[in-house]
């Protein structure tokens, strides 16, 4: 039998608090669910993505500690031979011009012992930190299930490809190859390093991603052909790893900082299945250190990503140079929470945090991670605030989260000012993690 | 918080009053009570009022018969018709309003997944006959001030309402508020894709819940993801009661008393 956890006095009240909003955040959570996932939106994204997948099931873990643990299950039955994890699981179920680039694009073959569709690039590393976070909801559900056994290998995995077949720059820090790889696609952080490929000609492919949002919010049509010829050039050369394939290659800060964070968690789910934690720990300690002497420029109290093919930092102020406080241990966190109370971020304000810089001129607050906030990013900065002890700060930040969903609905972005919500409705892991920043009170 | 009610056979003693006290103390909030053919439960009138004075809740009854609104035989739809709508109008005077009593389109009548696998009659006609009853008994219903719920049973017990999009399909037809679904957690686990999933479907359309687990055990017995379904529900807002109808693994009082702490001990996703 199975001992589901209970529910705590301070959570209690957190619940009750948010009552409306909790039912609601459970509604999208069981509306998206697809038997054994759940899609980040209905129609925008109608099949499994990597990274969504691991922020919905912390607070799936809420909802069904079964589910959740299903949810990372079924993302990692499609792990490649390789241990890539891959960023789409196509829905064999679902039109296969749904979605572009779709299966037909990437051309996955039996790159996956299931020979399962799935595109062929990767996104941020949020996975360890999310199965021992669903662990953690319910140790004996987890234990009669085999959670931890079966994840821990395909973790590491997961892991190592990222730390040697993506160590591109030679430092020992993962590389991303694709702007959709940082999770953050449009990032201005991206425009630089981006401006050097030749974009593939917009008639030679049909976008989707336009039926069902406006064109001014989405990525432009140049973007979007450089964005396919990065992703043709990968799949023709065989998904090869290598400096001369990869015309695009960037040590991302929040990237890094997941694996980090990830490897932590390894740490402590290798101690629950009896194995030695202490290469985790060693493997967090090293990075951390690299990430600080590589990435961490102490003049702007900001984490910038590097350009491998410049050598040179990229100088955007994006949400992903704060990321790292996720990390535990970090030694400039303190520094990284002036740079986000700062006028660029404003942190006691600005909800959610916002994608980049509020002070340059081309901020934009409603366009794809070029200036609107996401749920996940703050979510992140908040369980980093906890982490180094900004109890008060972190607060502050949950219940602004909590009151801008309350308004806005479970949109896929805000903008951080004003609150207005562009992008998807229903967006799941909105309203998953907001589900646990209720639940975690 | 879940409202958990059980069916009136599960719980140990003579009299309704006895088997409220035990159901209190284990802690269930009301009985279902149980309707037999041939008007019986009209005839425990004055059993039911006395319990009723007495505090006990019941809020539904469950029929107990062999034939039902979609009988193939027309003397047995008249008979299931007005049986059914004696037992509408005793939940209505016992229950009070809101009450619900509950029906399947038939039981153990014809099933498509055994010998002759094809039915006398077509699925139109099937279908025509289960709206003209459910319309009948549902304006019954209306009057009463309470409500009728369609039960989808598993392929081997009926052969025309399996899953809740039919039950949600044929009550949209009739349309009468006072038609609604039930959701059967035990037949939703052999029949609907993912059970979550149909509950959200047919949300606005729900009436009742009867829970059992993938055995027809008590809950806790089989392998139904519990915490899933219980938040599922309080998600919708539904606010009727779970009502137990199940057979019992182990010593029977024991095994009863035990339902209400397990299902508020897995129902994690419901609000507080």
């Amino acid at each position: 039998m199975t001992i589901a956890p209970t529910i705590e006095a301070d959570t209690a009240h957190a619940v009750s608090e948010h009552r409306s909003l909790d039912r609601a955040a459970r509604r999208v959570l069981v509306t998206n669910w697809r038997v054994r996932a759940t899609v980040p939106a209905t129609k925008l994204y109608p099949h499994q993505w990597s990274w969504d997948s691991a922020f919905i099931a912390i607070g799936l873990r809420h909802l069904s500690p079964t589910r959740a643990q299903q949810e990372l299950e079924s993302l990692f039955g499609a792990q490649w031979r390789d241990g890539r994890v891959p960023h789409i699981v196509f829905d064999p179920d679902v039109a296969r011009d749904a979605y572009f680039p779709g299966p037909g694009f990437w051309r996955s073959g039996s790159s996956n012992a299931a020979a399962v569709p799935t595109s062929g690039i990767v996104q941020p590393p949020a996975h360890a930190l999310a199965t021992w976070a669903t662990y953690r909801a319910d140790p004996a559900v987890a234990h009669v299930r085999g959670f931890l056994p079966r994840m821990y290998p395909r973790l590491v995995q997961w892991h190592h490809y990222l730390l040697t077949r993506r160590d591109l720059g030679g430092a020992g820090l993962a590389s991303i190859v694709h702007p959709w790889e940082s999770g953050m696609d449009n990032s201005p952080a991206w425009d630089a390093p981006l401006s050097r490929i030749d974009p593939v000609s917009p008639v030679s492919f049909t976008r989707r991603d336009l039926a069902h949002a406006p064109a001014a919010e989405r990525p432009t049509d140049l973007d979007y052909g450089r964005y396919i010829r990065l992703a043709s050039d990968y799949r023709d050369a065989g998904y090869a790893d290598k400096p001369s394939v990869h015309a695009f290659a960037i040590e991302d800060p929040l990237y890094n900082a997941l694996l980090i964070a990830g490897e932590h968690a390894l740490a402590n789910i290798a101690a629950a299945i009896g194995r030695d934690p202490a290469p985790h720990r060693a493997t967090a300690d090293r990075l951390t250190a690299t990430l600080v002497s590589r990435l961490y420029d102490p003049a702007a109290e900001m984490f910038f990503p590097r350009d491998v093919h410049t050598g040179e930092l990229v100088r955007s102020w994006s949400i992903t140079g704060l990321m790292p406080m996720i990390v535990p241990e970090l030694p400039v966190a303190r520094e990284l929470v002036d740079t986000a109370l700062g006028s660029r971020f404003r942190l006691r304000e600005a909800c959610p945090l916002p994608s980049y810089d509020l002070t340059a001129p081309d901020h934009a607050p409603g366009q794809y991670w070029r200036g609107p906030g996401w749920v996940n990013t703050s979510w992140l900065f908040w369980h980093g605030l906890r982490l180094h002890g900004e109890t008060a700060l972190a607060d502050d930040l949950r219940e602004r989260l909590l009151h801008r969903v309350l308004n806005t609905g479970f949109r896929e972005y805000l903008d951080p000012l004003t609150g207005a919500g562009h992008g998807s409705d229903g967006f799941s892991w909105t309203a998953a993690l907001a589900l646990d920043l209720i639940r975690t009170a | 918080m879940i409202k958990i009610s059980c069916q009136e056979q599960l719980l140990p003693g003579a009299t309704l009053q006895d088997k409220w006290d035990f159901a209190q103390q284990a802690g269930y909030d009301a009985i279902e009570v149980r309707g037999r053919g041939d008007f019986a439960l009209r005839d425990r009138l004055p059993e039911l009022r006395r319990a009723a004075r007495d505090g006990v809740p019941m809020p539904s009854v469950c029929v107990e018969m062999l034939h039902f609104l979609g009988a193939f035989d027309a003397d047995l739809r008249r008979d299931a018709i007005a049986q059914m709508k004696s037992q509408l109008s005793v939940i209505a005077e016992i229950g009070g309003p809101g009450a619900v009593a509950c029906t399947p389109a038939s039981y153990g009548m014809f099933s498509r997944r055994l010998p002759p696998f094809e039915p006398p009659r077509s699925e139109q006609d099937d279908r025509a006959v289960l709206v003209e009853g459910l319309t009948e008994l549902g304006e019954h219903a209306a009057r009463e001030g309470v409500v009728l719920a369609l039960e989808p049973l598993n392929r081997y017990e009926d052969h025309m309402v399996n899953r809740l999009e039919q039950a949600v399909e044929l009550i949209t037809a009739v349309g009468l508020p006072s038609v609604k679904a039930l959701a059967d957690t035990y037949h939703m686990n052999i029949e609907e894709d993912e059970p979550t999933s149909a509950i959200v479907m047919a949300a606005t359309h729900l009436g009742h819940v009867q829970v059992s687990d993938s055995n027809r055990f008590q809950p806790g017995a089989g392998h139904l993801d519990w915490a899933a379904l219980l938040g599922t529900l309080d998600a919708i807002g539904y606010d009727g009661h779970l009502a137990v109808e199940c057979r019992l693994r182990g010593e029977p009082a024991r095994a009863v008393a035990a339902i209400p702490g397990f299902l508020r001990r897995h129902a994690v996703g419901v609000a507080v």
